[in-house]
This record gives C-alpha cells, sequence and structure tokens, in this order.
C-alpha cells in the first residue's frame, strides 16, 4: 500500500471511530459507569476504527473522496481532476461536517455548558462583592506586592540568563544543517526528543518536582523556569540557525576553515539578532510564567496572591494584581518595542 | 614544479537523490592559464568546481593537484587544499552585518588558531596583506564600511581580495559575474585577469557570455550534460560548435 493510503485510512479510522463511539454512547449508554469502562470503550474504539478505516478504503475505491483522501492525496493526483463536484454532494464534506458538530456537541456536553448557571442570582452576587472587592484595591499591602514582584522579575531574570549559553551551545548540537554526518545525526535526534520532553512538560510540574527537591520558593520557582527555558530557547535558535542561507557558509568553507570557524564567522553573524529578539521575548514570557509558578510554591508574587486568595480577601487580592497587570503590560509593551528596533 | 598545476582524471560527481552531474570528466589545467568553462545551466559547471575545491565530493576519478591525489583526502587536508584552491561565487558569499577588512581577513582563517580567530585576533603582517589586496582590486578607501553597503561588483571584488589572502595557487570563479550589469562585469573581469597575469594564479571560471570567454580565456573547456564536448581554444568557438554546446535554435547574448 502506498504512503499516502496508509495515512488516508489511519485519518478516516480515527474520524469514523470517533463518531461511531460519540453515537454509541447518545445512543446505548451514557451512565458514568460506562465512561469508565476503559477496556470496553477501547475495544468499541477499535472495533469502530477497523470498520471506518474498511469503510473509506471501500469508498475511495470506488471513487468518491473521503476526508483523509482530501487531505494526504498526492498533489499530482489532485492536479488530474478537473470537474468539479458539488461540495453538498460529497463524503468528505459531510465527514468533516459531522465531525465539527459532534464535537462541539460533545464539548458543550463535557463542559456543562448552561446559561442558567452563568446568569443565577446568588453566584452573581457573589462575583459583585468579588469585583467590588477587586476593585477596592488595599493601599496598604502595596510595599509587600512590590517587594515579591521584583523577586519575581529578579526570578524570570536570572532563569533566562542562565539557559541562554546552555540553549546557545545545544542548539547548535540540534541543527539539522550542522549536524549532516550519521554520528552528529544520532546527537541531533537525541537532543531534539530531549527537548521535546522538556518542553512537554510543563513549567508548573517542573516548579512542584523543584519545590520537593529545593524547597518551596524563589530558588525552586527560577530552576522551574531555566528548565523550561533551555528547552524552548533551544528549539528556537536551532530552527534559526536552519534557515541561514548557505552562501556564506560556502564563502567561509572555501577558505578552509575549520567547522568551528565556519560557525563562528559564517552562521553566528546571520542568527545573533534574532536570537536577541527571540531571548527578549522569552524572558518576557517568564516573567508571567514565574507569577503562575509562584501559585505551586514557586515563590514570589505568586505564592504572595495564592495565600490571600485562599482567605477570600478581595480587597488585598486586587492590590497583586493591579501589581502585576501594570508589571506584565510593562514589560510586553517594552519587549515589543526592543525587538521591533532589532528588526 | 610540474607543468600541469591540475589534472582531472575520470571524474564522476552522483548526487544522493540519483542526479549524474558529472560523467566521467578528464583533462588538464595548466599552470598559469586562464581556463573558461561554458555550458547551459544544469551542465555541471558549478559541481566541476565544487568537486576540484572539494565543496563537494567526488563521486569517484582522481584529482591531481601539484602530484598528489585531493579527491580522496579528508579532514586537515581538505582544508589544505582549499587553502590553496581559493574560490569566488555568484553571489559573492561575504559576511553582509562584517566590514570589507574583516571580510577580506576571514581569508586567513584556514592558517589560525580556532581560539585566536574566534576572538578576531589576526596578526598585523594578515592586516597588511589584506590592505595590500583590497588596494589590489581598487576598494581599500571603503575597508571600514559594512560589506552590505558595498554595490555587487564591489563585492565581488572584496570576495577576490579574500581568496588572494588566502595566498591561493589555483583560483575558481563560479559565474563570477552572472548577477552583474555588463560595464561592472568588465571591471571584474578585468581584475581577474590581473591577479592571473600580475600574481600568476592559475584561474578556472565557469562563465555565460561568449564574448567575455573571446575577451579574457587562453583556453575553453565546454560541457553537456556532464560531459566535456569541446576544448580548445575561444576562438575555434564557432557558430557550428555554438549550436554543438547550446542547442539549436539557441542565439548568442553580446555583452560590450
Amino acid at each position: 500500500m502506498k504512503g499516502h493510503t496508509v495515512k488516508q485510512l489511519i485519518f478516516d479510522g480515527i474520524m469514523g471511530a470517533y463518531l461511531l463511539l460519540v453515537s454509541w454512547f447518545m445512543l446505548f449508554s451514557s451512565s458514568p459507569e460506562a465512561f469508565l469502562n476503559l477496556n470496553q470503550n477501547t475495544q468499541l474504539f477499535v472495533l469502530f476504527f477497523l470498520v471506518s478505516a474498511g469503510l473509506a478504503y471501500f469508498i475511495n475505491k470506488k471513487g468518491y473522496k473521503t476526508a483523509g483522501e482530501l487531505i494526504f492525496e498526492p498533489a499530482h493526483k489532485k492536479a488530474q481532476q478537473l470537474e468539479a463536484v458539488s461540495k453538498l454532494k460529497t463524503i468528505w464534506f459531510w465527514e468533516l461536517g459531522l465531525f465539527l458538530f459532534f464535537t462541539f456537541f460533545v464539548a458543550f456536553e463535557v463542559t456543562h455548558f448552561s446559561f442558567t448557571e452563568l446568569l443565577d442570582k446568588d453566584g452573581f452576587d457573589g462575583a459583585i462583592r468579588l469585583f467590588n472587592g477587586l476593585s477596592h484595591p488595599n493601599m496598604d499591602l502595596l510595599p509587600k506586592a512590590v517587594v515579591n514582584i521584583v523577586i519575581t522579575i529578579f526570578m524570570a531574570f536570572l532563569s533566562t540568563a542562565l539557559a541562554i549559553p546552555i540553549a546557545f551551545v545545544l542548539s547548535f548540537m540540534s541543527a539539522k544543517n550542522i549536524m549532516n554526518s550519521p554520528a552528529a545525526f544520532a546527537v541531533y535526534m537525541l537532543l531534539r526528543t530531549a527537548f521535546n520532553i522538556m518542553r512537554s512538560i510543563e513549567a508548573l510540574i517542573w516548579a512542584i518536582i523543584f519545590s520537593v527537591w529545593v524547597g518551596i520558593g524563589p530558588f525552586a520557582g527560577m530552576l522551574a523556569l531555566m528548565i523550561h527555558s533551555v528547552a524552548s530557547l533551544a528549539k528556537q535558535y536551532s530552527e534559526i540557525i536552519e534557515t541561514v542561507s548557505d552562501g556564506p557558509i560556502e564563502g567561509i568553507l572555501s577558505t578552509g576553515a575549520s567547522r568551528l570557524q565556519m560557525i563562528w564567522y559564517a552562521i553566528v553573524p546571520q542568527v545573533v539578532l534574532p536570537f536577541i529578539s527571540f531571548t527578549i521575548y522569552r524572558w518576557d514570557i517568564n516573567i508571567r510564567m514565574a507569577t503562575i509558578i509562584g501559585l505551586v510554591g514557586g515563590g514570589g508574587i505568586g505564592t504572595m496572591l495564592i495565600q490571600y486568595q485562599g482567605q477570600a480577601m478581595w480587597n488585598e487580592v486586587g492590590t497583586i494584581i493591579l501589581v502585576i497587570a501594570f508589571v506584565v503590560w510593562f514589560m510586553d509593551t517594552a519587549s515589543a518595542y526592543l525587538r521591533e528596533a532589532l528588526k | 614544479m610540474t607543468e600541469n598545476i591540475l589534472e582531472i582524471k575520470n571524474l564522476v560527481k552522483t548526487y544522493p537523490n540519483g542526479t549524474r552531474a558529472l560523467k566521467d570528466i578528464s583533462f588538464k589545467v595548466k599552470r598559469g592559464e586562464f581556463l573558461v568553462i561554458i555550458g547551459l545551466s544544469g551542465s555541471g559547471k558549478s559541481t566541476l568546481l565544487r568537486c576540484i575545491n572539494r565543496l563537494h565530493d567526488p563521486t569517484s576519478g582522481e584529482i591531481i593537484f601539484n602530484g598528489s591525489n585531493i579527491a580522496t583526502v579528508e579532514g586537515k587536508l581538505v582544508r589544505q587544499v582549499r587553502k590553496k584552491i581559493a574560490m569566488i561565487f555568484q553571489h559573492f558569499n561575504l559576511i553582509p552585518r562584517h566590514t570589507v577588512m574583516s571580510n577580506v581577513l576571514m581569508g586567513r582563517l584556514g592558517n589560525m588558531g580556532t581560539w585566536a580567530s574566534i576572538w578576531g585576533r589576526f596578526s598585523s603582517d594578515d592586516q597588511k596583506m589584506a590592505m595590500k589586496y583590497l588596494e589590489l582590486v581598487g576598494i581599500k578607501e571603503k575597508a571600514k564600511m559594512r560589506a552590505d553597503n558595498l554595490s555587487g561588483g564591489q563585492q565581488q571584488r572584496v570576495a577576490i581580495a579574500r581568496a588572494l589572502t588566502q595566498t591561493p595557487e589555483v583560483l575558481l570563479a563560479d559565474e563570477p559575474v552572472a548577477s552583474l550589469d555588463p560595464a561592472t562585469s568588465h571591471t571584474v573581469m578585468d581584475y581577474l585577469k590581473k591577479v592571473n597575469n600580475e600574481l600568476g594564479i592559475t584561474v578556472i571560471a565557469n562563465l555565460h557570455f561568449l564574448s567575455l570567454v573571446r575577451e579574457y580565456a587562453t583556453r575553453v573547456i565546454a560541457l553537456k550534460g556532464g560531459e566535456i564536448v569541446f576544448e580548445g581554444n575561444p576562438s575555434e568557438i564557432d557558430d557550428a560548435w555554438f549550436e554543438r554546446i547550446y542547442g539549436a535554435g539557441a542565439r548568442e547574448v553580446q555583452i560590450h
């Protein structure tokens, strides 16, 4: 079977299995126990998947197009079909339409979407009380909030600064155009995988890990942000390296320069401005993340926020939110101006 | 000192995607000559030059440079080869953000230790040499300007100066004037001729315009589909040969 047929069958199989499984729950059983029966549901999914894939194969064989075929069919085959068919008469249109309809249906269902809750009198009063507190911030707390946001800003700074040299070195080792020998490619794959794993673990989780490791506080938060920054920056840096133009590389190599000299003279000048731009953006992100990380024991303004929120002291929470909002707005604007100037 | 500085024997280059760019090429290059390679785009001219200075690895065959085969050398020896066989390119391949002087000094990288070059510590001899060659190509006064602020013709002259600081024996020129206007083309070609005459550096250039070939070349090789179809004096290329090299119906474009 051709590569695109396999992809197409997997796509249509998953689509079909999803549609059939949702229909199954709607028609036969929507009790909580039925949802929790993972074993039976997996079997159903596999069964539905096979049925759908088989059906899709048959449909495509007959000359009608499924959504999977529409997406994965090679360009040269696409170019051959000239006559236009009304969308309403195609299989793929109904397949995608049904998918959207089912997805919205399930989404509203599982999020308990309800206008009555939103407009409920008691709940509404609670919200008004909260907003009333927030809009009358307790200014006595301001000095303490400022001290804590300063801690957060420095947490973000140090985590970014420590991540830069590590990410810089690793980014060259994880750029495809530099790591082109077989041995180097193994290192490339290893690093790319490591970065993906490091990034897929949220900074929030890293903060929990480090708050156990080094104790609750800014140090744990800084380490968490640093790990996350290394992975993100290295990935962004290496993607920039992969887009450099080959001309200067050839030019420098043709002088008899070594690989390291080539990187330093041909690649670094091309990437240094985008690197700085991405780094400033990362610092900006880290300030916002440092706040969130504080919520789980990363120290700084976030930790302060969660303490007052837990005691429902809304006036104090109002002060903290005001300080956070101001700093985030300021950093956001400043970093935008800086990055614009560096273009 | 042998009379032939380069001898190419049965050179074959097949790219990983299966394209056979060079099919069994053999020719000799005399010391001090101005050899021009002509042919359509895709005939293998650029591949040939890049095999000679080992920017590309030949699939098989020999490249005898000063009596030793360099087609299969590796590592440090490849860099030795590149130092002695310099190259200039159609798109100049300078480092745009660096100054003209810095770009010319980069020709010395092959003779420097890694650490010294990373800190940019070029010796005063290197600096003098760079200045000398900038003067030779007539742009000494632009030394402190950023390379990307120069015109195309000036950038190509900086590239020639960079190549000269390598103190090469051979200078490869891959379509050196293809992205320049006719007047500038002549200036750049004149400097290549000067390098050839005054410094005795052997020049191998890929060119498109036959009028330039007739003016500057001492010998011509024509490639077609990765094979040599003509080898001889520029004056021998008449209309019949022109059609054979470029295909029936092709018309010569004059550049003055």
